[in-house]
């Protein structure tokens, strides 16, 4: 339609001097401080900041969608020329043809109660009136499909329930995309995602811009996932631009303050050498004859979800299978996996939340299933948790001394002044100040939060910390202290962690040993360096290829990246469960799946690709083979 | 597939519901105080007849026993007959007693389906009525919430929940059909006699609509679909009529599911009111005269319908929402 002629020297779009706040009763208060840059046809640039920099009120402002209390103060947003800002609704509706943004929460974006296609082709035929249903919906098959939907013309059909994350970000790409537009502002598209699918995403989106000679404005907190899409970057600090630079130069050469710092904050995998090497892995990696203290003995667990079209059939979820690890004394050991993958199961049956379906938890020796009574309170003062959720895991009216008292009272202390001093020796320890005793959590920092968390189970002094996702609602800065903070403890209380996490930047940097696990199995299981240096399962090696990183990459996700998603846990495929997703996949992997091998002293990876370089672990009980450690070590 | 094997396991629990509400009631008439035979032979009648008809009645047998046995014939559809009256119309008391007009009695499921049509048409009015005042009113309160129209939804519900029913239909009888004369308001003959009281009753209803509909429409609007909505380009009225409404419809669903019974409640009253010749009629005469089969019948067709309702609200609410399941 109004598609002119632009010469391609004329921005797609122009922003000039744009001030953005808040307008209270108080006045007004800025948080976009005279922004300015400009945006070519076909061009990707990505603006990068901290949360809290303003990236998510200036990608609001640029597709003319601020909502009150937010105003802006001057400036211009210039569409093709014109300037967007002083539009009227019924004109921006029209310009949205044009103008197309993907936010950072896919799941809340399209009405749950219709079909995802027939809200895309809604969307379709309201902002190009006079398009026919029938090519509308034709287009937007074809669009899932090119976004690499399975079974796309059935997927249309579906409700955003049923759509997993990944997929629904896709089909909203699709949905800004379907109307050709000459921008598309992507507001962090990527951070509810796993890192594998995240990467996906991001290649599919260049793709779909390149074809449909769309701008892209991608809005990102992470530098790295920002250069896998950009060739420019602008980075934000607290509401300014404060430096703008091609993406290489600008990684290798950054030139403000607030730049290097971002550069020097993001997590190195590969390059950093000693300086990054964890404590844990120099002192103990030799030291396997430490002592037991954790040990999983094929350890599944099954849920039973009520099948929807039949009167009494169940579905069987599958979240855990046959794991079998040690954990020893000391040890931080890390369990990582995308969402799914049975992390969370795995730690609800470590701390005897839910007991397993089949398989055994020992603990010193003890199965924690056959625990009852006082046994079982002694094994919870061994073991603690420190959940992921800073605001919902701390109760809003309790003073803070109090939220610390209350383990050691369910652990029969009475006398109060013993229990006083040991509840401020352990804020002592976590850098909690006296003075929150009596204060209650309300104003506090996420990170405060967490710190009291730790000391809620370290109160017990247990032996075996689980660390659920606890540093993920962090932000980098917190994360560094909490990690030291953990490192601290470590060596004063002789503690072991156990790391439940989804981000192999942090497991890299705490964990001597870890475990990769997908679609409930244990795949790999391997010291640090073995496992981030020479993986020997095809999924570690397509993590690490998707993790964002600054740095030159060992593994690259064109031989690496997997298509697609995990499937159901409902219906496993038969033989290697990974064999939809593997690059490496061969006809043996179709009928037969594989257990752990071992691959040297202390590393399995379940893979028919590993050739066992030294005698497999013999297998005790049932013929089912797998690392027995304790074994492996005296053979 | 999904709607039958819903429909299967959803009417196998309801005649399990129903079966313990015929339980539980009949267990209960018989032991509260009051001997339903003392009162059809009436108070001069000698105890060695009542005790003789209460025996042929099979009334001094254990209750599992007489509950087997009704339980039995209402399984072929046959609800028992009125303790008190006669097939031929009009209440009778015990006086007229006498065992030759035993056979002429009424049948209690005659008895409930002449009176059903009655009530279902009133509380079909009633429903009609209060949902398009509600959704006027509710949806405009929930789109503009903490402005006028809230308010004036927060006024209303207000008044409404604190005006007694009884009172209610007196003043409207008086006002419309003694002073103004526009509307019929005792008994029944012909359909604007069903007006009045379905005003009543949809002003006892109204408020709980209002409010879950204020409530729903308000907390869909601040959803990210609608937010998102609009950066999609979806114009205002499209996103509240085709979605907000949409999903705000739900809760509001199963809001009348459960407000049915009360309902019920309701029109036991107003029917009295207005002498109404519907179920809550009968049921009221029903319990007066300590007509036992009378009020087991109809608890047993109310607490049906009842179950019948909610399987039919449970069915629509998954066709909009499919992500609920029962």
């Amino acid at each position: 339609m109004t598609a002119a002629v632009i010469s391609p020297t004329l921005p797609v779009l122009d922003v000039r001097g744009l001030t953005v706040g808040v307008r209270q009763q108080a006045g007004f208060r800025p948080i976009l401080h005279d922004i300015s840059f400009t945006l070519m046809p076909r061009e990707i640039v990505g603006i990068v900041g901290a949360s809290g920099a303003g990236k998510t009120v200036l990608s609001k402002a640029v597709v003319n969608w601020l909502e009150a209390p937010l105003a802006i103060d001057g400036g211009e947003v210039r569409f093709e020329g014109a300037d967007i800002l002083g539009l009227a609704a019924g004109d921006m509706r029209r310009l949205r043809r044009r103008v197309a943004y993907v936010g950072a929460n896919p799941m809340g974006a399209l009405d749950p109660t219709l079909p995802v296609g027939r809200q895309i082709v809604e969307k379709l035929m309201a902002v190009v009136p006079g398009s026919s249903r029938r090519e509308s919906e034709r287009r937007a098959i074809e669009l899932l499909e090119a976004v690499r939907i399975p079974s796309a013309k059935s997927r249309f059909h579906d409700y955003p329930s049923q759509f997993s994350g990944g997929m629904m970000q896709r089909a909203l790409i699709v949905d800004a995309l379907i109307t050709n537009p000459a921008l598309l502002v992507a507001d962090n598209v990527t951070q509810p995602l796993d890192v594998t699918v995240g990467a996906q995403v991001i290649r599919l989106m260049k793709e779909l811009a390149r074809d449909f000679d769309t701008a892209v404005l991608f809005v990102s907190s992470s530098l790295p996932v920002a250069r896998e899409a950009a060739s420019r970057i602008l980075v934000m600090g607290e509401g300014r631009i404060v430096e703008e630079q091609a993406t290489e130069a600008l990684i290798a050469n950054p030139r403000h303050a607030y730049t290097v710092n971002l550069v020097e904050q993001t997590p190195k995998i590969w390059s950093g050498g000693a300086a990054t090497q964890p404590q844990a892995t120099q002192s103990l990696e030799t030291g396997s004859d430490r002592e037991v203290v954790i040990s999983l003995r094929d350890v599944s667990q099954i849920y039973r979800v009520k099948k929807r079209d039949s009167f009494a059939g169940v579905n069987e979820v599958r979240a855990v299978r046959d794991v079998t690890f040690d954990i020893r004394r000391g040890d931080s050991f890390g369990i990582v996996g995308e969402s799914g993958c049975g992390k969370s199961t795995l730690m609800r049956l470590l701390s005897r939340l839910e007991l397993p379906e089949s398989g055994e938890l020992l603990c010193h020796g003890g199965d924690i299933g056959k625990l009852r009574g006082k046994g079982l309170l002694d094994f919870r003062k061994r073991l603690q948790l420190v959940l992921q959720d800073p605001f919902g895991s701390l109760p809003p009216r309790t003073a803070v001394g109090r939220m610390l008292e209350e383990p050691l009272r369910a652990h029969g202390w009475r006398d109060r002044k013993v229990i006083r001093e040991r509840v401020l020796k352990v804020m002592g320890d976590v850098g909690l100040a006296p003075e929150l005793y009596e204060e209650l959590p309300l104003g506090l920092s996420a990170g405060q939060r967490q710190r009291i968390n730790v000391a809620r189970a370290l109160v017990l002094d247990p032996e075996i910390l689980i660390m659920d996702e606890t540093l993920s609602a962090l932000d980098q800065t917190e994360q560094f202290k909490l990690l030291d903070l953990f490192q601290k403890l470590q060596r004063e209380y002789d503690l072991t962690y156990i790391f439940i996490s989804h981000d192999l930047a942090m497991v890299r940097k705490v964990c001597n040993r870890v475990a990769v696990m997908y679609l409930g199995a244990v795949v790999e299981l391997a010291e640090n360096e073995r496992l981030f240096f020479d993986p020997g399962h095809p999924y570690t090696k397509a993590l690490l290829s998707a993790m964002p990183v600054l740095e030159t990459r060992r593994y690259q996700p064109e031989d690496c990246l997997l298509d697609g998603e995990p499937p159901s846990p409902i219906d496993l495929p038969t033989g290697c469960c990974f064999k939809t997703r593997c690059p490496l996949a061969f006809d043996k992997c179709d009928t037969i799946s594989p257990s752990l091998m071992a691959r040297g002293n202390r590393n399995f990876a379940a893979c028919h690709l590993v050739t066992s370089q030294a005698a497999p672990p013999n297998s005790q009980s049932g013929g089912q083979p797998g690392p027995r450690e304790t074994e492996y070590q005296s053979a | 597939m999904f709607v039958l094997a819903f429909l299967a396991r959803r009417l196998v629990q309801g005649l399990v519901i129903v079966f313990l509400v015929s339980l539980l009631i009949f267990t209960l008439l018989r032991v509260v105080p009051g001997d339903p035979v003392r009162l059809m032979a009436g108070g001069m009648a000698p105890e060695a007849l009542i005790e003789q008809i209460a025996t042929s009645m099979g009334l001094r047998d254990p209750i599992l026993v007489q509950f087997g046995r009704y339980m039995g014939n209402v399984v072929q559809g046959d609800l028992g007959q009125s303790f008190v009256r006669p097939a031929n119309g009009a209440a009778t008391g015990g006086s007229s007693f006498n065992d030759a007009t035993r056979g002429e009695r009424a049948k209690v499921a005659d008895l409930i389906f002449e009176t059903l049509p009655m009530t279902l048409q009133l509380a079909a009015v009633t429903l009609v009525i209060a949902l398009v005042f509600s959704t006027i009113i509710g949806v405009a309160g929930g789109l503009a919430p903490g402005r006028w129209p809230d308010k004036v939804a927060f006024y209303v519900s207000s008044i409404f929940i604190s005006l007694p029913n009884f009172w209610l239909g007196i003043v409207l009888a008086l006002l419309f059909s003694v002073h103004l004369g526009w509307l019929p308001a005792i008994g029944y003959n012909g359909f604007a006699y069903t007006i009045l009281p379905a005003i009543v009753l949809a002003v006892e209803l109204s408020p709980v609509l209002i409010r879950t509909l204020v409530s729903s429409v308000s907390s869909q609007m601040g959803q990210s679909y609608v937010s998102v909505g609009k950066v999609r380009g979806l114009g205002h009225a499209r996103i509240v009529a085709n979605h907000a409404l949409r999903n705000a419809s739900v809760p509001l669903l199963n809001l009348l599911g459960v407000q049915f019974s009360s309902l019920l409640g309701g029109v036991i009253i107003v029917e009295f009111i207005f002498d109404y010749p519907g179920l809550g009629l009968l049921t009221i005469n029903a319990v007066l005269q300590r007509d036992f089969p009378l009020i087991q019948g109809i608890a047993i067709v109310t607490s049906a319908i009842f179950v019948v309702i909610n399987i039919v609200v449970d069915l629509v609410a998954t066709t909009i929402d499919p992500r609920l399941e029962y």
